[in-house]
């Protein structure tokens, strides 16, 4: 190779380096918002995340996760509490219904909405109300999951 | 609220199919393409995970 060729060679990844503004000024308004990364503040929209379905989300201007978040998370409590599932307590002992009430309290701010909603108590004597404690505590880790997801976007990570 | 247990699996398949579907891809053509897979694949292995089970609830 002459040395034109390697000086041109070295040139080269300057040149596309200048693309650079104008590729980030294609990208999608989400990405080309996103904020350098910072653990403190990722963890931030995370808790917000878990504390109300879809805020970190929100936070990010991720506006259709943020409301699918939100939409999911209270169906699936909505609906676990009218099938009068078991909204699992923090005063127990057993520590299956320990894990229920972390999967529980994954959902943040329908944790005590559902109680509010389940205004006749909970029923697993019949099939609806198994299938009930099973939504809600889907609804839990189904939250925490976004909560996750929130936090690795705000990180850069994720899209 | 009572519901039939195909009823049941119908609702939870929409609602997980449709969070996991928003939330691992970017556009929202693709999302909805991922949703909706989602959401068959869940009633076609449920369906069949339950014929399967059948033999030995008898």
């Amino acid at each position: 190779m002459s040395e034109q060729e390697k000086l041109q060679a070295l040139e080269e990844p300057a040149e596309k380096a200048a693309d650079v503004p104008q590729r980030t000024a294609a990208l999608p308004e989400t990405e080309a918002n996103w904020p350098a990364p910072n653990t403190a503040r990722a963890a931030a929209f995370a808790i917000a995340g878990w504390l109300v379905p879809g805020l970190g989300h929100a936070f990010l201007r991720m506006w259709g996760r943020a409301v699918i978040c939100f939409m999911t998370v209270g169906l699936l409590c909505f609906a676990g509490a009218k099938m009068r599932g078991n909204i699992f307590a923090s005063d127990s002992t057993d520590p299956f219904a320990t894990l229920g009430f972390m999967a529980d309290l994954g959902a943040g701010a329908f944790y005590p909405l559902s109680k509010i909603v389940e205004t006749h108590g909970p029923d697993v004597s019949h099939a609806d109300g198994d299938y009930g404690t099973r939504l809600l505590a889907t609804a839990g880790v189904l939250n925490l999951l976004f909560a996750l997801h929130a936090y690795e976007a705000a990180r850069g990570r994720k899209a | 609220m009572h519901l039939s247990h195909l009823q049941v699996m119908l609702l939870f398949a929409g609602i997980i199919s449709l969070a996991f579907g928003f939330l691992s891809r970017r556009r929202v053509k693709d999302q909805l393409k991922s949703a909706l897979w989602s959401f068959v694949l869940f009633l076609v292995v449920g369906v069949a995970i339950a014929w399967l089970i059948y033999p030995f609830s008898r």
